[in-house]
C-alpha cells in the first residue's frame, strides 16, 4: 500500500507515467530509461572490469601449461582440470573441504538458531547490547581470531591448563593442528552470520502464530517444528548458504589451526599460485572450487525450495 | 659530523673560479664517471622479509644511503609471494620493486624466468670483496648461514654427528620436520641415502622410513622454536643462525654439524629488469656489502658476512661463524636442479610424505 500511495503521489515515477499514456509519456519513459542507463552504465562497467575480467584471465591461465623452470607456457589444454579430477589427492582435498564446510554449517545452525530466536523474541532493554555482542567478533579479522584460538589450543594453552588444573587430563591434549581445531575455528567465525540472518527472519514472524498453536493444544516442540521452523526457513536457507560459502573458501583457519598436514581447497590454491608459481593448476583449482561451491549452493537451495513447495509453504 | 665541519668551512670560503671548476668536474663525473652515487637518488623500494630483516636493513643499511639522498622504502613479505609478484609484473615497463630479496634457489628461478637484470659489478665497488663461492652474475649475496642439526641435550644425550641420527628409533615421535623446509629436508635425507645435489630421489624413500618411525611436522620455523622450547621436539634440521638466536632466546638446544657437510643458505638481493630506480638499487647493493652493516647482521641476526673485509672477532661472530677450513668445505646446492625439480619435490612432499 505504501508503495502504491507513493506512486500516485509522485507523478514522475515510472508507473504513473505509464498510466498517463500517450506519445509524450513514451518519450519521457525513453528519456528516463536512457538516464538510468547512463547512471548505471559506468558502475556496471567498473564491476565488470573488476569482477569478470580477472575471472576471464584466471580461466585463460587455467588452460595454459606449467613447465618447471619456465613457469607458464601458452597452451589451450584442459590437462589441469583432468589432473584435479583424476588425482585422488586433489579429489580428497575437495571432498574434505565440502565435508568440513557442511559440518561447520550444520553446527552454526544448531548453535545459531537458539541464539537468534532469543535475540528476536527478547523484550529485554539489553537487546541492543546482545546484538552488539554477536556482531563484535566481526570487528576482529579472521586471522587474528585464529591466532587467538592458537593461544587457547596450544599444549600449554588456556584449554589444556584448565583441564590439567581440574585434574581431567594428565598429559596435554593435542588440539592444535587437528581437524577439530579447524571445525571450531570456522564455526566460531561463521556463527555471527548465521545468528544475524536468522534473527532478522524470526523477528518478522508474528508471535501470535506460535501462541495460537500453543493455545490450540500443541506442545512447545510441536509448535516450533510445525509453525516457527517452517516460517523461518528462508532465514535457515540464507544463513546456511552464507556459512557454507564462507566455510568452503576458508583460508586462515585451515592454515593456522589445521597445520601442514590438513589440506583444504583455498590453502591449496594459494600454495600452487604463490608458492609453486604454478598458475595454470592454481587457476584450475580456483575454478573447480568456485564451481563446486556454486553447484552445491544452488543444489541445496533448489532441494530446500522444492521440499518447501511440496509442503505448501510459500 | 667531525668530517663535515671542515667541508662546511671550505664551502663558505669557496671562490667563484673554484665553484665553476667544481661544477664542471661534477658535471663530467656525472656524464662519464662510474660509481653508484652518480645518479643514485630518490626512493629505492626493497622487497624483503619483514620483522628483524627489515628492521636491520633500516638500522644498518639505510643510514649509509641517506647522505646520497636515497630513501629506502620496504615492500615486505615472504619470498614466494614476491616471486609471484615479479612474474605478474614481468611485462610491465615499471615494476613495483627496485630490489628483490630471495633465497639462492629463488633468485636463480627468477633469473631463468627472465625477470632479473645481469648485475653490473662495476657499479658496486664493494662487489670485489664478495666471497667467490657465493658470487653470481644475477644477484648480490647478502648474508649466509649453514644447515646443522639442533638437539636438546637433555633427551639426545649422544651428540648427533650425522643426519642419520634423526632416524634413530630412540627419538621416534620427537623429531621435528618443518613444512616450508621441504627442499632442504629431502636434500638432507638424500645426503645419507646415496643421493646428491643433482639427485634427491633416494631422499624420498629415506623420508618414508622416518614417516613410519613417526615425526612431528611444524608449519614454520617459529612453530618449531616453540615446540623445541616446550620440549615436544628434541631434534630437528635448522640453519645455524636461527639456532644461535634461539639459544639466546632460552630455547634448550645445542648445535651439531653433520659429517655429510654443511650446506649453505644464501640470502640473495637482485634487481628486477623493470626496476624504476636502477641506480638507486646499485647504491643499495653497494651499501649492503659495506663492512659495517655486514657486522650488524652478524651481531643482531646471527648470519655470516658474504664479504672478505669484515672483522670476525666478536664473541657472536665466533659462535655463528665457520672457520676458514669449514668455509672451504661449505656446500652450495645446485640451483638448476632445484629449478627443474622443485614442483615435483613439493608435489611428492604434499601427496606422499605429509598425507
Amino acid at each position: 500500500m505504501a508503495v502504491e500511495q507513493d506512486t500516485i503521489a509522485n507523478p514522475s515515477s515510472h508507473d504513473a507515467v505509464r498510466r498517463e499514456g500517450g506519445a509524450g509519456s513514451r518519450s519521457a519513459t525513453g528519456i528516463s530509461t536512457l538516464s538510468a542507463a547512463a547512471l548505471i552504465g559506468p558502475a556496471t562497467i567498473i564491476v565488470v572490469i573488476l569482477l569478470v575480467a580477472p575471472l576471464i584471465i584466471l580461466f585463460r591461465y587455467s588452460l595454459n601449461r606449467f613447465v618447471p623452470g619456465k613457469f607458464m607456457v601458452d597452451a589451450l589444454t584442459v590437462e589441469n582440470y583432468i589432473k584435479i579430477f583424476a588425482d585422488p589427492y586433489y579429489r580428497g582435498v575437495l571432498f574434505r573441504t565440502g565435508v568440513i564446510a557442511a559440518l561447520c554449517t550444520a553446527l552454526c545452525l544448531v548453535f545459531g538458531y537458539p541464539a537468534a530466536y532469543l535475540l528476536a523474541r527478547t523484550r529485554s532493554r539489553f537487546k541492543t547490547w546482545l546484538v552488539l555482542l554477536v556482531v563484535m567478533p566481526l570487528f576482529v579479522g579472521n586471522a587474528v581470531r585464529a591466532a587467538g584460538w592458537m593461544v587457547v589450543f596450544g599444549r600449554q594453552g588456556a584449554f589444556n591448563s584448565i583441564l590439567s588444573a581440574l585434574g581431567i587430563v594428565d598429559a596435554p591434549l593435542d588440539i592444535m593442528y587437528t581437524p577439530l581445531a579447524v571445525i571450531i575455528g570456522i564455526t566460531g567465525f561463521n556463527l555471527p552470520f548465521m545468528v544475524l540472518t536468522l534473527q532478522s527472519v524470526i523477528e518478522g514472524i508474528d508471535p501470535a502464530l506460535e501462541e495460537a498453536a500453543l493455545g490450540m493444544g500443541a506442545r512447545p516442540l510441536r509448535a516450533f517444528v510445525r509453525v516457527t521452523l517452517p516460517l523461518s526457513m528462508p532465514g535457515v536457507v540464507a544463513g546456511s548458504l552464507l556459512c557454507f560459502i564462507l566455510a568452503m573458501n576458508a583460508y586462515a583457519n585451515p592454515v593456522l589451526l589445521g597445520g601442514p598436514r590438513f589440506q583444504m581447497m583455498a590453502p591449496v590454491v594459494y600454495a600452487q599460485i604463490s608458492e609453486q608459481s604454478n598458475w595454470p593448476l592454481g587457476g584450475a583449482l580456483a575454478f573447480v572450487l568456485m564451481l563446486a561451491t556454486l553447484a552445491l549452493t544452488v543444489g541445496a537451495h533448489a532441494l530446500v525450495q522444492r521440499r518447501h513447495r511440496r509442503r505448501g509453504i510459500a | 659530523m667531525a668530517t663535515r665541519s671542515p667541508q662546511t668551512r671550505s664551502r663558505a670560503a669557496v671562490s667563484r673560479r673554484r665553484f665553476l671548476q667544481a661544477t664542471a668536474m661534477t658535471g663530467a663525473a656525472a656524464a662519464f664517471g662510474p660509481g653508484p652515487a652518480r645518479a643514485a637518488s630518490g626512493k629505492v623500494v626493497v622487497g624483503t622479509w619483514g620483522g628483524d630483516y627489515q628492521n636491520l636493513i633500516q638500522k644498518n643499511i639505510a643510514p649509509l644511503l641517506q647522505p646520497q639522498g636515497v630513501d629506502v622504502i620496504y615492500d615486505t613479505g615472504n619470498d614466494s609471494p614476491r616471486k609471484t609478484k615479479m612474474m605478474a609484473e614481468k611485462m610491465l615497463p615499471r615494476g613495483a620493486m627496485d630490489i628483490s630479496a630471495l633465497n639462492r634457489a629463488g633468485s636463480y628461478e627468477m633469473y631463468r624466468a627472465g625477470t632479473l637484470l645481469e648485475i653490473d659489478a662495476s657499479k658496486i665497488p664493494n662487489a670485489k670483496h664478495v666471497l667467490p663461492k657465493f658470487a653470481t652474475t644475477w644477484s648480490v649475496p647478502h648474508i649466509f648461514s649453514g644447515r646443522i642439526i639442533l638437539y636438546n641435550p637433555k633427551f639426545v644425550t649422544d651428540k648427533p654427528t650425522s643426519y642419520a641420527d634423526l632416524w634413530n628409533p630412540k627419538y621416534a615421535g620427537h623429531v621435528g620436520i618443518i613444512d616450508i623446509q621441504y627442499q632442504t629436508t629431502i636434500q638432507s635425507a638424500a645426503m645419507i641415502s646415496g643421493g646428491s645435489f643433482t639427485n634427491y630421489e633416494p631422499g624420498k624413500a629415506k623420508l618414508m622410513e622416518l614417516k613410519k618411525l613417526d615425526f612431528k611436522m611444524m608449519p614454520t620455523n617459529e612453530a618449531m622454536a616453540q615446540a623445541l622450547k616446550t620440549e615436544e621436539i628434541w631434534m630437528c634440521i635448522m640453519w645455524k643462525a636461527r639456532g644461535v638466536m634461539w639459544q639466546n632466546a632460552g630455547v634448550p638446544v645445542e648445535i651439531a654439524a653433520p659429517k655429510e657437510g654443511v650446506v649453505t643458505y644464501i640470502s640473495d638481493f637482485t634487481i628486477p629488469k623493470n626496476a624504476p630506480n636502477k641506480e638507486g638499487a646499485y647504491a643499495f647493493l653497494n651499501a649492503m656489502l659495506d663492512p659495517k652493516p655486514q657486522e650488524g647482521f652478524i651481531e643482531d641476526m646471527g648470519y655470516n658476512p658474504t664479504v672478505d673485509d669484515v672483522e670476525l672477532a666478536s664473541a657472536m661472530a665466533k659462535r655463528v661463524g665457520f672457520t676458514a677450513e669449514e668455509q672451504a668445505q661449505l656446500l652450495v646446492e645446485d640451483s638448476e636442479y632445484l629449478a627443474q625439480n622443485d614442483a615435483q619435490l613439493k608435489e611428492w612432499w604434499d601427496k606422499e610424505f605429509k598425507s
